[in-house]
């Protein structure tokens, strides 16, 4: 009796003060997920909360439960395109990527420790995978608007990379185990069904999961559960039959949230919320489980195979799984250091501890470090980065006042608050760039619903409700940009990113070039247009931001729609005085 | 750049009464064209609006910039009008325009004509400064305007 109220009030408490540590990461810029794993520590057993926890067999159970969740999560949030986009350079960096920061690493563990190969195989295994929740959480915060390639790509990597590390920690546990046992054919073989069956089982079940919430008629409320009861089914069916469950709850999350229609925003809403308790009670359990003095006499140690794995593993693994994709090198660079470490690699640590391999004590309290380490410096710098890169697409990603609700009949009601500072302000209603298919309804000044016609002007505090169905994504970002508030230099940061001029894709640049007194390039192809002689100079899948300097101007992609460039920027090159 | 080598108020219009993307590029035309003679509004104009068929020369924020190089023209000169409402004019942002700054240079000018764009575009992007030329009520005032942000910004 007793021990149940104090647990509760326990978890309340620690769950309380996690939440409320959201505000304190937002001021500070600490990483959040740091502050969880440091909550944690204090309330451990060798912090003032004297929390005493060392059931390796619950906390495994309880992670896996945490990061099939998030990954079930990261897949219902990752819109279709940013999987276009990502998906063969991700699955590159997913599969050969992780082997060969893995294999890198455990060459330097090797010869720093003097270590046996399957040991420092194992030590290397376990920190070898990005992390799902915290890559999800860091590009997905506030304030930084990565360019999509790099973006899509780390997500897609961090979503399906999982089942290669928990593949190499599994094998290199056996071969620890049983010294006698090589490995062989049949290790490739149980990898392959481990990604296949996963795959099918993700994308089956998925499918399946959408046609039911589409077809059942349920109360509002139990959609979202019953989204999150297939996501753990998903991961459950996978497993036990020698899928990867990690692979097949990201992938059913993913056809779920493309293919579902009914309830789309319930869904989102509720699973944001269960994504963020399954985060903070898997950093805040991490956090009990380690025991901070002994982590200490690791650190020299940790701090080596944190040097080797950011310095040399994981740029060695960009480069060489992304040569087919010809990566710029400024994306190269970003993609090396953002290889966030996260949960996984401390629940990956938690299977030697239960296999009882020796050692094991001392792969999870370095395999704690390197997390800590991976959250403190990476964490803090990948925005900075990011701009220093001119990786970072100008303007913030900010906060648009409005509400979005679901009409009965699949149409979307989108109701937004005026700000002062935003386009559409003085503006009449009829100025707006709607979306095609979309209406504006009403809009409603001091509680009171204004004639539509004739158009009246916007005003800062009104409210505008507008009918739309199923609306692109484009359109809707530019709805949001006329009735979100503007900073002043905006536009001044818009012209250095994307050029000061537009030009559209289909014009020849034949045409072009002659306006501005340069010469038509000479690799040229007769009546070429914009669009496709920018494809074929960048020699890859374009995406925002891309450039090519062409005499005196530069050309940089602006827009892209299923890989077609749609709309190129013109930016004048800085012309030094003579 | 100098703008003050580019406009004079008579090349300025307040509140024109211009309606259509088209009408407001032949009024600019014929702004630039006058007292050069040999040079007709006509030939400006279908340079300008080839220009606008390659991609809308609106800056975003209400404000365009159309511009062309020309044959036979001998100076680089700029002409502007501020609207009472705004006109469509296809820009990026999808923002009715108000305020039009035209550009024309000399044939042979290259360099000086990529300068001065990305002058004017910089300087064009500065919102304080169009709202200035948005609330003027007369040429000389919008002029007044121009040369006063121009010399703030050469000292600084």
């Amino acid at each position: 009796m007793e021990f149940t109220s104090q647990f509760i009030l326990l978890s309340g408490i620690l769950l309380t003060l996690s939440v409320l540590a959201s505000v304190v990461a937002n001021r500070s810029g600490v990483p959040l997920l740091l502050l969880f794993l440091v909550l944690g520590m204090i309330a451990g057993a060798e912090g003032p909360g004297g929390i005493r926890f060392t059931d390796i067999q619950s906390a495994h159970l309880l992670a896996t439960l945490a990061l099939a969740i998030i990954l079930f999560d990261g897949g219902l949030h990752t819109p279709l395109r940013t999987f276009r986009v990502g998906w063969k350079p991700g699955l590159a960096l997913a599969t050969v990527g992780v082997v060969i920061t893995a294999g890198v690493t455990a060459a330097f563990v090797m010869t720093a420790f003097d270590l046996p190969w399957a040991q420092a195989l194992l030590m290397a295994a376990v920190v070898a995978s990005t992390d799902a929740a915290a890559v999800f959480y860091l590009l997905r915060s506030k304030g930084l608007q990565l360019q999509e390639r790099g973006r899509a790509t780390l997500e897609v990597e961090s979503g399906v990379n999982d089942p290669m590390a928990v593949f190499l920690t599994v094998a290199m546990i056996e071969v620890l185990l049983a010294p006698e046992a090589r490995l062989g054919w049949d290790a490739l073989i149980a990898f392959v069904q481990q990604m296949g069956l996963g795959t099918v089982i993700g994308l089956g079940a998925g499918a399946g999961l959408a046609l039911l919430i589409d077809r059942v008629r349920l109360p509002e409320s139990l959609y979202p559960l019953l989204a999150l009861s297939g996501g753990l089914l998903t991961f459950g069916a996978a497993s036990v039959i020698g899928g990867s469950g990690f692979l097949a709850a990201y992938v059913g999350g993913l056809t779920v949230g493309a293919r579902a229609r009914t309830a789309r925003l319930a869904i989102r809403r509720f699973h944001d919320g269960v994504a963020w308790l399954c985060q903070i009670g898997l950093f805040l359990m991490l956090g009990l489980l380690v025991t901070p003095s002994q982590l200490l006499p690791t650190i020299p140690q940790a701090l080596l195979v944190v040097a080797g794995l950011t310095l040399v593993a994981r740029p060695a693994s960009v480069f060489i799984s992304l040569l087919p994709f010809r990566f710029p090198w400024r994306e190269q660079v970003f993609l090396s250091w953002v290889g966030l470490r996260g949960a996984v690699p401390i629940v990956l640590s938690l299977y030697p501890l239960l296999a009882g391999v020796a050692e094991a004590a001392t792969v999870f309290n370095i395999a704690f470090f390197v997390v800590l380490m991976s959250l403190l410096v990476q964490g803090w710098t990948v925005a900075p980065l990011a701009r220093w890169l001119s990786l970072a697409l100008p303007g913030q990603r900010q906060h648009t006042p409005k509400v979005e609700m679901e009409a009965p009949d699949g149409q979307d009601l989108l109701i937004y608050h005026l700000p002062a500072d935003c386009p559409a302000a003085g503006q009449p209603v009829s100025a707006i760039p709607l979306p095609e298919d979309a209406d504006v309804m009403a809009v409603v000044r001091d509680r009171h619903p204004l004639a539509i016609e004739p158009p009246p002007k916007l005003l800062d505090g009104d409210y505008l409700y507008i009918l739309a169905r199923h609306a692109g994504e484009a359109d809707l970002a530019l709805l949001d940009q006329w009735l979100t508030s503007q900073d002043a230099d905006a536009l001044m940061r818009e012209h250095e990113y994307f050029g000061e001029f537009v030009v559209n894709a289909e014009a020849e640049i034949a045409e072009l070039a002659p306006v501005y007194g340069i010469d038509p390039p000479r690799d040229m192809v007769q009546g070429e247009s914009v669009g496709r002689y920018l494809h074929r100079r960048l020699k890859r899948r374009p995406t925002p931001g891309d450039r090519v300097v062409i005499g005196k101007m530069e050309l940089v992609v602006r827009e892209t729609e299923n890989d077609r460039i749609t709309r190129v920027g013109l930016k004048l090159r800085r012309q030094r005085k003579a | 750049m100098n703008v003050t080598n580019l406009i004079t108020p008579d090349r300025i219009r307040c509140d024109a009464e211009v309606s259509s993307k088209k009408r407001s590029l032949e009024l600019l035309s014929e702004l630039l064209a006058s007292g050069q003679p040999g040079i007709n509004a006509t030939q400006i104009f279908d340079k300008l609006i080839g220009r606008e068929r390659l991609g809308s020369t609106g800056l975003g924020k209400g404000v365009a910039l159309p511009h062309a190089r020309l044959e036979g023209s001998e100076q680089t000169r700029g002409a502007l009008i501020k609207l009472q409402d705004g006109i469509p004019f296809d820009a990026v942002d999808k923002a009715p325009v108000d305020v039009l700054f035209a550009l024309m240079v000399p044939e042979n000018c290259t360099d000086e004509h990529l300068r001065i764009l990305s002058g004017l575009a910089e300087m064009f992007s500065d919102q304080a400064l169009c709202e200035r030329i948005r609330s003027s009520d007369s040429p000389e005032e919008i002029y007044r305007h121009v040369m006063q942000w121009q010399t703030a910004h050469q000292s600084a």
